[in-house]
């Protein structure tokens, strides 16, 4: 079966062989697995060099790779035939959400505003220290979404950025 | 509280109806038959008022009387001090009455200043300002921070020096007036003015130098009536010149790294001067062995200016090996709140010199797995590789020069064996839920109607 996985930015084409050989970007790959917790942890040795790969959580997919945090998707060849991407289709939009639950102080930006990526856009209170948010990307406000001096959870959409 | 022998529940998570709360602290110690209270190093452990109210109760407080630490809580009042027993202070000012004050103030001394709460220290409520125009905002988000953290809105001005280390020296002083000091630690490695990285000794520190600092210390102890354990920040510049920053009334953070070189156990030995007893050896008999690193595993992310984080740690595996020791609370499963300060774990690495050290603190970092969350380990690990550190000749702006990007990509092997680990862990998924479903109750009973 082959199966297309995303690891961050990254996409590797892997196939697992019916004799149990893998394939990684259409190289055999000498690999020795030992699955050291079922579903969730492997030792894995490629080529010589021994790396440790944990399950942190399944949904989404999070992986703990030598203790590099690693955001994974997999997609097998029939839904890669149906034509599903790997990654969420680029809609356009990145969300700004609050990292922790706290007391927004404030806003800086206003829906329309143009900013640049790393720019402050609100400045979120938690942990008894004052936390500027930065924009993850440039782009143009579409949607602010939770007032200053409100109390917001943790993932709460705050502001809504559309990429030009 | 798992290590505790006993535990007594103090109230709600909110530290207000709980670690703030002095009087509901000292009613569970007199109901569980304390005789005495070690506050710790956050929270309470610096409130005068809590010293005296835990002696008022007829119990012992481990730590400074609140007399001391009230004179040397007031930041003004401890320049003062330091100033009368010949110990230097940078150019700073008394406590100021509003933004405008503090603008003639700043106009002075000459921008760069900071801002700083005068009711207590660790840099909370702390701003750099850098223009007269910025100076009005500052001392707004400052006043409200210091009230926040101390209680006390009042702010004083004091010159900024810039690329200076911070170097504070460990003391010890019994009830018969005998203080000693235990060796430095540099803890230039901050950001928001919060440590993140902590050695002894000093990279910078000569012999005289440390002499130097030791003595201002006892002689600042000395003057206010020190007991127990403490510490003197200092702020030592490229030349050697040293200013005295303040006075933490209290065990610190970091004092794992002075107990590693030492060899001595800081809070037994506070609990042993609270009882009462002398200290068990004079300046010459304390040795230093060594040099010692500690890590502050934080739960912040380094790829996003190091913005607190809380959620659930699902893998958590702590180091281990010669030279290596961990303090922390921190297991696969735990939660971390957002009402309490970020640190997680404390990674501490001894060796017979600064070079072991450093290599027995990268291993124990790299064995080292927290997920889940976003922490400081990132930086950590790049960090024990800048030819800065490795050189020991960084300073207070170590922090802001680091580059997220230093953090390597994945290997090709890694990202090949991540690759692999995903797909099974995919297919794993997929047998389970195979299995689930095939012995799923409603799916037997659908069966069963069937066959009816």
């Amino acid at each position: 079966m082959r199966y297309e996985v995303t690891l961050d930015d990254r996409r590797i084409r892997v196939e697992l062989g019916e004799d149990g050989r893998f394939t990684v970007e259409d190289r055999v790959v000498a690999a020795d697995v030992r699955e050291t917790v079922r579903g969730r942890q492997w030792s894995i040795v490629v080529e010589g060099e021994s790396h440790e790969v944990t399950v942190v959580t399944l949904d989404p997919l999070r992986l703990d790779v030598d203790g590099h945090d690693v955001r994974a998707s997999v997609v097998d060849e029939r839904a890669l035939r149906a034509g599903r991407g790997a990654v969420g289709a680029r809609t356009g939009r990145v969300e700004l959400r609050a990292p922790m639950p706290g007391l927004l102080k404030a806003v800086h930006v206003k829906e329309g505003d143009r900013v640049a990526a790393d720019a402050p856009l609100a400045t979120l209170e938690a942990m008894k220290m004052e936390n500027e948010l930065l924009a993850p990307s440039a782009g143009r406000i579409a949607k602010v979404r939770a007032a200053a001096g409100t109390k917001v959870e943790a993932g709460a959409v705050l502001i809504v950025i559309a990429n030009e | 509280m798992r290590a505790a022998d006993a535990a007594y529940p103090i109230g709600a998570a909110a530290p207000r109806e709980s670690y703030l709360n002095a009087a509901r602290i000292i009613q569970v110690a007199k109901r569980a038959g304390c005789d005495a209270i070690h506050p710790g190093y956050g929270f309470l452990s610096e409130n005068a008022d809590f010293a005296q109210a835990v002696a008022d109760a007829g119990l012992v407080f481990v730590g400074p009387p609140a007399k001391v630490q009230r004179l040397l809580g007031e930041k003004t009042a401890a320049r003062a001090l330091a100033r009368e027993v010949d110990v230097p202070v940078a150019q700073g000012t008394e406590p100021l009455r509003d933004a405008a004050a503090a603008r003639d103030a700043a106009k002075k001394i000459g921008y760069p200043v900071l801002l700083k709460p005068a009711g207590g220290g660790g840099g909370k409520g702390m701003r750099v300002v850098a223009r007269d125009e910025d100076l009005e905002a500052a001392w707004r988000g400052a006043t409200g921070e210091a009230t926040a953290a101390f209680g006390a809105p009042a702010l004083y001005l004091e010159r900024q020096i810039r690329s200076a280390r911070h170097v504070e020296m460990q003391i010890l002083a019994d009830r018969d007036g005998n203080v000693v000091w235990l060796g430095e630690r540099d803890c230039s490695i901050q950001r928001r003015h919060q440590k993140l990285i902590e050695e002894s000794p000093g990279p910078s520190v000569t012999e005289d130098l440390r002499a130097k600092l030791g003595a201002a210390a006892v002689r600042i102890a000395k003057r206010a009536g020190y007991v127990n354990a403490g510490t003197v920040e200092f702020l030592v510049e490229a030349n050697g010149i040293f200013n005295f920053l303040e006075v933490n009334t209290r065990l610190q953070v970091e004092h794992p790294v002075t107990e590693m070189v030492t060899g001595l156990d800081l809070v037994a030995l506070q609990l042993r001067i609270a009882a009462g007893e002398p200290l068990p050896f004079k300046q010459d008999e304390i040795t230093r062995t060594g040099a010692a690193i500690e890590c502050r595993i934080t739960a912040e992310d380094p790829f996003a200016g190091f913005i607190p984080a809380s959620g659930r740690v699902a893998l958590a595996r702590e180091p281990a090996g010669p030279g290596i020791r961990v303090d922390s609370a921190l297991f696969s499963g735990m939660t971390v709140p957002s009402e309490y300060d970020s640190l997680l774990a404390k990674v501490i690495a001894h060796g017979r010199d600064r070079e072991e050290a450093i290599a027995r603190m990268r291993r124990a970092l790299e064995e080292m797995r927290l997920a889940g969350i976003p922490t400081s380990l990132p930086f950590h690990r790049t960090a024990l590789y800048e030819q800065d550190f490795i050189t020991g000749r960084y300073d207070t702006d170590f922090v802001a020069r680091w580059d997220p990007k230093k953090v390597p990509d994945l290997t090709d092997g890694a990202a090949a064996s991540a690759a692999l680990a995903a797909v099974l862990a995919q297919r794993s998924r997929t047998e389970r839920r195979a299995v689930a479903t095939a012995d799923d109750p409603w799916a037997r009973a659908g069966r069963e109607d069937a066959l009816r």
